[in-house]
């Protein structure tokens, strides 16, 4: 029974992918698809009930090529402490010049600071979201974009996304959604 | 002599005796390893979240996908309102004196949202000989949720819909429906 027991725990250690900490409680609508997502190669999009948008890249590779394009073209000065921070930022949703006074926090006060979301709107020429989507882009152009929205997230912030997206020429992308059968 | 002898034979005996079993107690290992397989078992995520893919038409595509416009009787404009209700309609080919428009307000349910479809599919077949000519216009209202949209898509590819699109609401008839249900198209 332990040798069961103890052959049950390996299985359990080697498939554990731990849940990626969430910005915020994002409860998905299900669907009938079948695809499952891609393991690796994705820009995540979360919509928050609310509206608010929060974005993420799986690999910290291009997480930080990704920083590197940002700094550039917002002129942000970021200290190698910040970097690392980035690095390992899963997700996050945030005008992007205030990124560097976000990115200084405490690791436990970055996890628990309110997010105020991505600025959507292009007032002034401001494309930030079609900016980031371009520069992910640049640094990994395999990259797949997936949008996870909450069930009750109005159509009107969906549709912001979106055309941010087909601006930037993505007009493939997928949408999460869990699983369940046909209903009859 | 022979006292302090059987003396030290008495201590020998009594160290052998409390000589320790070579059997280990398994039991603390065991409940340990219970534990993690609780807690693994706990944090693994094991339905996996699926994807449903979106294709939209490149926006160059759009302006050259208008040029043949589409027979009105092919199609069927789906509206997605408040409280989970869907206005279906199918505009006429010609709108003259005496169109009437049938407006159904339909929810998600296989009875509602699947039954239109299927009556929509019969009906393109029947006319035009082939229910994949059916085109179906999916308008969401902006403050539609997004399970709305989602459960449209799904419905899509349960019945097998091959033309399919999510558009802006931008027929007349979609103002007045719009106006009518009570709320802005913008």
């Amino acid at each position: 029974m332990c040798d069961v027991a103890f052959l049950l725990l390996t299985f359990f250690i080697l498939t554990t992918k731990f849940r990626p900490q969430e910005v915020v409680a994002i409860d998905i609508p299900a669907s009938t698809a079948q695809i499952p997502i891609p393991d690796r190669d994705i820009m995540l999009f979360q919509i928050a009930p609310d509206g608010k948008v929060f974005f993420g890249l799986d690999d910290q590779n291009t997480r930080l090529k990704l920083l590197d394009k940002l700094s550039a073209d917002y002129s942000l000065a970021l200290s190698e402490d910040q970097k690392d921070a980035f690095r390992t930022l899963e997700t996050w949703g945030m005008d992007i010049r205030s990124l560097p006074a976000f990115l200084d926090l405490e690791p436990g006060a970055r996890a628990t600071a309110p997010q105020p979301g991505l600025t959507m709107d292009t007032l002034g020429g401001n494309h930030q979201v079609e900016d980031l989507i371009l520069f992910s882009r640049q640094a990994n152009n395999a990259l797949r974009i997936a949008i996870k929205a909450d069930k009750t997230t109005e159509y009107r912030n969906f549709d912001k996304l979106i055309k941010a997206l087909q601006n930037r020429k993505v007009n493939k992308f997928n949408l999460i959604t869990s699983a369940r059968s046909k209903r009859e | 002599m022979n006292t302090s002898g059987g003396g030290g034979h008495k201590k020998d005996k009594k160290v052998r005796g409390k000589k320790m079993s070579t059997r280990v107690d398994l039991t603390p290992m065991v409940d340990l390893g219970f534990l993690l397989i609780t807690f693994f078992m706990l944090a693994t995520t094991f339905n996996k979240p699926k994807t449903m893919e979106v294709n939209k038409p490149a926006k160059d595509d759009i302006k050259k996908e208008e040029e043949p416009p589409i027979k009105m009787s092919k199609t069927a404009t789906l509206m997605l309102g408040k409280g989970d209700k869907i206005y279906a309609y199918v505009s006429p080919d010609e709108i003259d004196e005496t169109t009437q428009l049938q407006l159904d307000s339909i929810d998600y349910s296989p009875t509602g949202l699947r039954k239109f479809i299927q009556r929509r599919q019969n009906e393109v077949q029947a006319q035009w000989g082939n229910k994949d000519d059916l085109f179906v216009m999916i308008k969401p209202l902006p403050s539609s949720s997004f399970k709305n949209i989602v459960d449209a898509l799904d419905e899509m590819t349960i019945n097998d819909v091959k033309r399919y699109a999510i558009l802006e609401p931008n027929d007349p008839i979609d103002s007045l429906i719009a106006m009518r249900a009570g709320q802005s198209r913008k």
